[in-house]
């Protein structure tokens, strides 16, 4: 996708204003607290009567109990995410168009898990979440072809499509997804810094900025993961390029020295935003603590973009997070309640800024 | 573009200065003129901001029905500007 393809100006101040609005009707901390102490069916109601009514009586007669409230949540993220791409125009569209393509690479993702996995074609259809730019249609023939080398060939015309087919071989040799997997978000995250302008404005270095971090954030999650988790397995293999934190090379190294990774990152530019998720990891040794604060730090940084530049794509993709972090909770706190632990320990799941 | 600029004043530039032999005391641009004049550009520069404002305030009315006298309020502040570039038009 190239630049400027969409025709118009960017219409920052609209967007902006609705996206802003819609970001402040989210559900807030006391909402939260109220969910964590109802059962799956009280949840239900409560959605009821709030933002998702629309989709919890549309999707009521086909699912029940927390079936429903997950669809539910993903209809209202896919209707959330449409509306802002028909609001936005030019460049502001290409952007978010492009941020969005996130969902193409999880649908892809789940279309392939779910073949490898043998579910049938409807429980990967009601996995799918259509907020990408992928056709329905893509989407409808993906979901019925019985084999990996058939999505393959169907993405053959998208931006997956050359990655997938290098990955395939080694797919093919070693029986495992990780390659396949690894290749659809290294496209993603390759077409997200395509095709920039040589001479950014100050809209478009901030864009850039925003990507650099999430892919920053990303690198440090495997990376500290690796490390953890002790085993034996390059995490070059998982790097994304285009982050300022670190480079491949720099990274084979720190992954196998968890101290000297934590001591870098609290002297990069994050060192503030993530201080607190640092101090957490090093307190409790307890890396799904860091990895929630690590979410907390990225939405929060995306936070500080977007007030302290109003008119640029910041407090679209801010309001992207917000978003995709709601319907986490929320599926969080449902699948919790329903397989019975207590409020206090869905509490620890919530990432909330 | 700048050819265009040239030839015209200079072929605009031999009548003014027709116009001020004939007349001999009177400016190419009277005072009365250029009061108008500036009214018309703090008009324009008045538009130019209201475009930011009134696209954003449409934006909120459109999610919340109740901001509909906030952003009204909002998007006509810059019409301030026309109203002190009228009062040159008075001092003149």
């Amino acid at each position: 996708m190239k630049l400027g393809q969409e025709d118009g100006t960017a219409n920052y101040e609209y967007v902006t204003a609705r996206v802003r609005s819609r970001r402040s009707s989210l559900f807030d901390e006391s909402d939260y607290r109220k969910l964590v102490r109802m059962g799956p069916s009280e949840i239900a109601r409560f959605m009821e009567e709030s933002e998702y009514e629309r989709e919890m009586n549309a999707l009521g007669t086909r699912f029940s109990g927390v079936d429903l409230i997950e669809y539910a949540l993903n209809e209202n993220l896919v209707k959330h995410f449409d509306d802002v791409l028909d609001w936005a125009e030019g460049e502001l569209y290409d952007y978010i168009a492009r941020y969005l393509r996130k969902f193409d690479a999880w649908n892809v993702k789940t279309v392939i898990r779910g073949i490898y996995s043998g579910a049938t074609s409807t429980e990967i259809d009601d996995d799918l979440i259509e907020a990408g730019e992928l056709s329905d249609e893509l989407l409808g023939r993906l979901v019925e072809s019985n084999s990996i080398e058939n999505v393959i060939e169907l993405l053959s015309g998208t931006l997956f499509g050359d990655a997938l087919e290098d990955a395939y071989e080694l797919y093919e040799a070693e029986g495992i997804l990780v390659p396949l997997e690894n290749a659809v978000d290294r496209a993603y995250y390759a077409n997200l810094q395509s095709n920039l302008p040589r001479n950014p404005n100050r809209a478009e270095k901030l864009y850039i900025e925003f990507v650099q971090a999430e892919v920053d954030f990303r690198n440090l999650r495997n990376a500290l993961r690796i490390a953890r988790s002790g085993a034996d397995i390059d995490p070059v293999e998982f790097y994304i390029e285009g982050g300022r934190l670190f480079d491949e090379d720099e990274l084979r190294q720190l992954a196998n020295n968890p101290e000297e990774l934590v001591a870098r990152v609290r002297d990069s530019t994050y060192g503030d935003e993530l201080d607190e998720a640092l101090t957490e990891l090093d307190g409790a040794q307890n890396l799904i603590g860091f990895e929630h604060a690590l979410d907390a730090a990225l939405l929060e940084y995306s936070h500080t973009l977007s007030n302290r530049y109003p008119l640029s794509v910041c407090p679209v993709l801010a309001y992207v997070l917000a978003k995709e972090r709601e319907v986490d909770n929320i599926r969080a706190i449902a699948r919790g309640r329903e397989a019975g632990l207590s409020p206090e320990e869905i509490e620890t799941e919530l990432v909330t800024v | 573009m700048f050819e265009i600029a040239t030839t015209l004043f200079s072929s605009i530039a031999p009548l003014l200065q027709s116009g001020s032999d004939a007349a001999s005391s009177s400016p190419a641009l009277t005072a009365s003129g250029a009061a108008a004049l500036s009214v018309g550009l703090a008009a324009l520069a008045a538009g130019y901001a209201e475009r930011g404002i009134g696209s954003a305030a449409v934006g909120a009315m459109a999610e919340d029905d109740s901001l509909f006298g906030r952003g009204l309020i909002l998007t006509v502040l810059p019409e301030t500007l026309v109203i002190f570039a009228l009062v040159v038009v008075f001092v003149v």
